[in-house]
């Protein structure tokens, strides 16, 4: 590879040198794998959060088993407009990787005697039923710990297993919206309260665009599993995780939770108001206008102001808005943005960036100023850098052609790098290989299953 | 459901005698190190003489007993050294430490480390069990290697930003640093990972994650439906365009997401709604996902959440087998006595701040995290964290101050120090 294309802006090029010499993508498949003695079965049920979680355990070698009922998990139909390649929807195809897919109908009773006969092989369990619903099938976490005590069971659902809210709503289906309308960072996100120019009727929460939700709850899962597989590790102890993934979002929600308590204590409790792109603790830091779309800036403590002043040639903003307090002010921020737009629509993104580039090699800088191009999806296909460090992998799937997907986040691991090593596969379509790996059943059995509707 | 209940002290923590070193600022590298300091791992902050960056980031400036809230959001449970890595002295004390512990954690601009003596080929000479993670805007190499990065930048640049606001109107950011806080959750996810592993092995391993290709990552179908059909994904407000219905519509007296997929719970809807025609036409999830049927069913069942309460809805949601719930603001998540029974929420007493009340980090397990102690003035531990780690007597620690190697508070910066009326002896451990 070109030294450029390894080294880009780094501040010590050997540095990234030798950080490439140990994670070069081209050495991936020759290395070990972090999980590969632990069996997970996914039980999951039209809900992403916990195809999401064996996603990221299969990336780190698991040998993840989706087990789904004969007609196929619901959640192969979540795609947008309703495009189907075969059997599987578009986000299916891109969260299938690597995984082994069975059918097995575990609401009849030769169904779950199956079930319990491969949870004695397994290490982990991903479910995503209502709480109560696999219990009452006498296949819940009681019974199931008899038979495997050191199993891992993790049940992802919008309410939880226990508490006030899961008594009364903990019957109804998870979704992503649900999560995120219980995750306190939606009613935080959307257009700026405080803006005049927004009309009232956009005043509202916003979700944001992707399924967050779903797959920060099922990232807090895949955390929650391997602090459990590393404390068996020591202790030989199972145990349950209780997943609910508006949690996972309420626990990543800023200070917006802290500030509300420490005003409370000293009297008024006080919330934050939904502030568009502007940012109530840091500001100028937004996304403004420029001739070709929008772009990131931000110049937010006072030299980096000065800076950004100075790039636009604003020395009266800077007089005008000197502190912190100023810029902070959630009136002054939408009549700030205004005036560095008035600047920024002159130019478009790469030559902002250049500007701001430049501006960074002068020895006589007030400050620093950080920009970048708010890319929109094709863009983001198309960026060098990204294709240098193969964020996507795209490949001709036996079963559903030509894809696209985006690569593991665990590929610069020097050790046990994450991978793909393949897309996706049709419903049942592992049955022969694992039930014959795991139970012995040969063909003929499994034609018999088939007849009965168990598989 | 009893193991998950009860005093959370009294269950065992899953990274007990794991010692990370965190030598790291803001929010990514910080929320990273927090999340294994709330599952029982002990976490050694060191700080640069200017301070983390979040002393200094708060909402409208705003500062509890010279606390930053900005700064406590993502510091919890560690143990808080100043140290100048600048100084020769100090690389040798950092060595030391490597050798005593499991984990190291940094976000500095990538190389930093490495011109102070401690990049990884250097620390595994020292500790091969050593498992060090990098984490940046855009990597330890590649084109982008060394630009600098933020929240926003990971947003807008990875595509998130571009898919999140009204239909037709600009792009958003989250409302909070979401970019941050989940790249941490990553970094978090690769180092028990690695742990697990080195339990088998006994090796350790270098780590690099990136913000922005965190971003990409959960993006879900976003890139497979760019590349088959060529469209950008826009913006679509709260309406999911993969599940219909799922949306959220205006009520009376504020807004609630309905979501039915299924065939039943659609039925459900339709029930309650008493347009049972609906059903009869788009009874099948695939034929209701199409964008002209999409518009008109979620127009209907607008139209006809207009004039109820959220919690009317919400009511017929549980009667008829369909998924309604309202939008949850801070306020009714503090107040909310479901999240204080899971311990979602926790009350702790402070010994500097007293009584603090804050999220604590899922899941809920029998292992779970718990809340000690919230952050702290710059090197408020440094004389307890050398003599316990390092065994260094405090003829050596006083000497640490004098050559400038390691440092206290400035009292000429509030929101460095300790609260006002503090003691000069609360919440110290040592001497």
């Amino acid at each position: 590879m070109e030294e450029r294309k390894i080294v880009g802006f780094a501040i010590d090029p050997e540095y990234a040198k030798f950080i490439h010499s140990i994670t070069n993508p081209a050495d991936i498949l020759g290395k070990p794998e972090a999980l590969d003695d632990l069996v997970v079965l996914d039980l999951s049920y039209g809900n992403f959060a916990g195809i999401v979680a064996s996603s990221f355990l299969a990336e780190l070698g698991a040998e993840v088993i989706k087990i789904e009922p004969p007609n196929g998990d619901l959640a192969r139909k979540m795609t947008p407009e309703g495009i189907m390649i075969g059997d599987a929807g578009l986000a299916y195809i891109v969260e299938a990787r690597n995984k082994y897919h069975i059918t097995l109908n575990i609401e009849k009773e030769e169904g779950r005697e199956i079930l319990k006969k491969l949870v004695k092989k397994a290490d982990v369990l991903i479910e995503t039923f209502r709480p109560g619903y696999m219990d009452s099938l006498g296949i819940g976490y009681r019974q199931l710990k008899e038979i495997n005590p050191s199993l891992i069971y993790c049940a992802i659902t919008s309410f939880g297993q226990f508490g006030k809210d899961a008594e009364k709503f903990g019957k109804m289906t998870g979704y992503d919206l649900i999560d995120q309308v219980r995750g306190v960072v939606m009613s935080v996100t959307g257009e700026p309260e405080l803006d005049p120019d927004v009309p009232k009727e956009l005043k509202k929460p916003v979700k944001a665009g992707n399924w967050m939700g779903w797959y920060v709850g099922g990232m807090w899962a895949v955390f929650g599993i391997l602090l459990a597989a590393f404390y068996r590790k020591r202790t030989g102890k199972g145990q349950f995780i209780d997943v609910s993934p508006c949690e996972g979002l309420i626990a990543i929600a800023n200070y917006l939770m802290q500030y509300y308590h420490m005003t409370k204590m000293e009297g008024e409790p006080k919330k934050m108001v939904r502030a568009g792109n502007f940012d109530y603790a840091v500001f100028p830091y937004t996304y403004v206008k420029s001739k070709d779309g929008y772009v990131f800036m931000s110049g937010f403590t006072d030299p980096n102001w000065a800076a950004l002043c100075e790039i636009m040639n604003r020395p009266d903003l800077q007089k005008q808005y000197p502190t912190i307090r100023e810029r902070l002010n959630p009136y002054n921020q939408p009549v700030i943005q205004k005036e560095i737009e008035k600047f920024t629509t002159q130019y478009t993104s790469e030559e902002l960036l250049k500007m701001v580039l430049d501006y960074s090699k002068k020895p006589d800088r007030k400050g620093t100023v950080v920009t970048g191009r708010l890319n929109s999806p094709k863009e983001v296909l198309e960026v060098e850098h990204l294709k240098v460090k193969e964020m996507f992998v795209e490949r001709k799937d036996p079963n559903y052609g030509k894809v696209l997907v985006q690569n593991s986040l665990f590929r610069f691991m020097s050790r046990t790098p994450g991978r793909i090593k393949w897309i996706c596969r049709p419903i049942g379509a592992d049955n022969e290989f694992i039930y014959q790996k795991y139970l012995g059943l040969g063909k003929e059995k499994l034609e018999s299953l088939k007849k009965e509707g168990i598989i | 459901m009893e193991e998950l209940i009860g005093d959370i002290f009294e269950k065992p923590e899953p990274l007990k005698g794991i010692r990370v070193l965190e030598v790291c600022s803001v929010v990514l590298g910080p929320a990273a190190a927090d999340y294994l300091a709330e599952f029982g791992a002990e976490v050694i902050k060191f700080e640069a003489r200017r301070g983390d960056q979040m002393r200094y980031v708060t909402p409208y400036a705003y500062f509890y007993k010279n606390l930053s809230p900005g700064l406590l959001e993502q510091n919890h449970n560690k143990y808080w050294v100043g140290m100048h890595f600048g100084h020769p002295k100090a690389r040798e004390i950092f060595y030391k430490f490597v050798k005593k512990s499991d984990v190291v954690i940094d976000n500095l601009t990538p190389g930093r480390l490495a011109k102070w003596g401690l990049s990884y080929d250097k620390l595994r000479e020292i500790n091969p069990r050593i498992i060090q993670l990098h984490v940046s805007g855009f990597g330890s190499w590649g084109p982008f290697t060394g630009r600098t990065s933020y929240d926003a930048i990971a947003q807008s640049e990875g595509g998130l930003a571009y898919i999140t606001g009204l239909e037709g109107r600009i792009p958003l950011k989250s409302g909070v640093w979401i970019a941050d806080w989940t790249t941490a959750l990553a970094c978090a996810i690769a180092i028990v990972a690695a742990l697990y592993y080195r339990e088998k092995t006994g090796e350790g391993q270098f780590i690099d994650i990136s913000q922005v290709e965190t971003v990409i990552r959960y993006l879900d179908w976003t890139w497979l439906y760019v590349y088959l059909t060529g469209k950008n994904r826009e913006r679509f407000g709260n309406r999911d365009l993969a599940i219909c219905p799922s949306d959220l519509f205006d009520c009376k007296d504020g807004w609630v997401a309905i979501c039915a997929f299924s065939e039943n719970e659609f039925k459900g809807l339709c029930e309650a709604m008493g347009r049972m025609d609906l059903y009869e036409k788009f009874a099948d999830p695939l034929v209701r996902l199409k964008d002209e049927n999409a518009r008109y069913i979620l127009a209907e069942i607008a139209k006809w959440a207009r004039d109820k309460t959220v919690s009317q809805i919400e009511e017929l949601a549980l009667k008829y087998g369909f998924s309604a719930y309202h939008v949850v603001d801070v306020e009714e998540a503090y107040n909310s006595e479901h999240f204080r029974q899971r311990k979602a929420i926790q009350e702790y007493e402070d010994p500097l701040y007293g009584y603090l009340v804050e999220p604590c980090y899922p899941p809920r397990m029998e292992t779970p995290a718990r809340l000690k102690w919230g952050a702290r003035p710059m090197g408020f531990d440094n004389e307890h964290v050398l003599a316990r780690v390092l065994g260094m007597s405090m003829e050596e620690i006083e000497k640490l101050y004098e050559e400038g190697v390691i440092y206290k508070w400035n009292p000429a910066v509030p929101s460095q120090c300790p609260p006002k009326d503090w003691d000069g002896k609360k919440g110290l451990k040592y001497p």
